[in-house]
């Protein structure tokens, strides 16, 4: 999918962020559904599932100014949604509590450890985005590629691999293929991020799954 | 007790990202058996210092999802068969969960009364108008 901000989204941002009413009412009805969709099956109460889409939206706005247009809209507010379902979880005693909400976020939605202190973050965050970007733009190019020649079965292998973490013979059971088909995809698919990598200037530490 | 998920499925899990089942499961497991928490954290600490894994890349932003306009084509049945084939892969064998809510989403506009929608939208309308920007 395309992962940045698309214009009319950027002209509703860009609305919202001076104060106009109407075009966040827009925003509401464009995205209510889908976050409300989102979090409803994981929480029987309705009620309960509908203010924790009322919470993401009132902590979009607050962290409206750190917002990146470079970021997907839609996992941007996904992405709220998954921390304040996660809260909401933990409180009602399902998820156990694990260090996982900054002191620095003011809105408290967003996942990092809170015992971390600056110190100890070996690599930037600035660094760290960079790298990040590198291997989204790579793998992002890889999969238009397969889309494009209709390459439909390596995309669902690679899926499976790296998003599910399936073994090489349960995704060959699965797709029905054999493994050494399933070896190969693995090979050539790690072979071209490597060279995508490299070609970016970037270190192989970054990603040592491409390198073991 | 051994327990039965691979550090993808504990990545996923942090995220909220693994089917509901799944998410489910875990927690059930984190009950019983201490030693996944540690797993938990450790995955935490590795984040913390920089490193992320391609899975962990590939789910953060949604590489392979097709677009809205790509599922509402799927509902209507209209989009290519290896095409669709796929949307169905990855709903219901990756089960994606933004997707399956985007789905969801998408079917419950054409079958939802105007007027429970409308009631709904008002009320988030209400409780978060006063956190909007002051007019420039």
């Amino acid at each position: 999918m395309d992962i940045s901000t698309s214009s009319s989204e950027t002209l509703l941002i860009s609305r919202i962020r001076s104060g106009e009413a109407e075009a966040w009412d827009e925003f509401i009805a464009r995205y209510e559904g889908r976050l409300l969709g989102f979090v409803v099956r994981r929480v029987a109460n309705r009620a309960a599932a509908e203010d924790l889409v009322q919470e993401t939206f009132v902590g979009f706005l607050n962290s409206l100014p750190n917002y990146d247009p470079d970021q997907s809209l839609e996992g941007y507010l996904f992405s709220i949604a998954a921390h304040k379902l996660t809260d909401f979880l933990r409180h009602e005693g399902r998820r156990p509590t694990m260090p996982l909400v900054t002191e620095e976020s003011s809105d408290g939605w967003q996942p990092v450890d809170r015992g971390r202190r600056a110190s100890s973050i070996v690599r930037s965050r600035e660094r760290h985005g960079l790298e990040e970007s590198a291997m989204v733009r790579a793998v992002g190019e890889m999969i238009a590629h397969w889309r494009r020649r209709g390459q439909w079965e390596r995309l669902q292998c690679i899926e499976l691999l790296w998003v599910r973490g399936w073994s090489n013979k349960e995704v060959a059971t699965r797709l029905g293929i054999s493994e050494q088909t399933v070896a190969n995809y693995k090979f050539e698919t790690i072979a071209r991020l490597r060279t995508a990598i490299a070609g970016q200037g970037l270190p192989e530490e970054v990603f040592p799954e491409l390198y073991q | 007790m051994t327990v039965p998920f691979c550090t993808t499925d504990l990545e996923a899990y942090l995220d909220e990202a693994l089917p509901v089942e799944e998410m489910a499961g875990i927690e059930k497991a984190l009950r019983d058996d201490p030693s996944l928490a540690r797993q938990l954290a450790a995955i935490i600490a590795r984040r913390d210092s920089g490193l992320i894994s391609l899975g962990e890349v590939w789910r953060r932003h949604r590489l392979s999802c097709p677009t809205r306009q790509e599922l509402g084509s799927f509902l209507l049945g209209v989009l290519p068969d290896d095409a669709a084939n796929y949307v169905t892969f990855h709903l219901e064998v990756v089960g994606c969960r933004c997707c399956q809510a985007n789905v969801a989403d998408l079917k419950n506009r054409s079958a939802e009364t105007q007027s429970s929608a409308e009631n709904r939208r008002r009320k988030y309308f209400q409780s978060s108008a006063g956190h909007l920007p002051r007019k420039s």
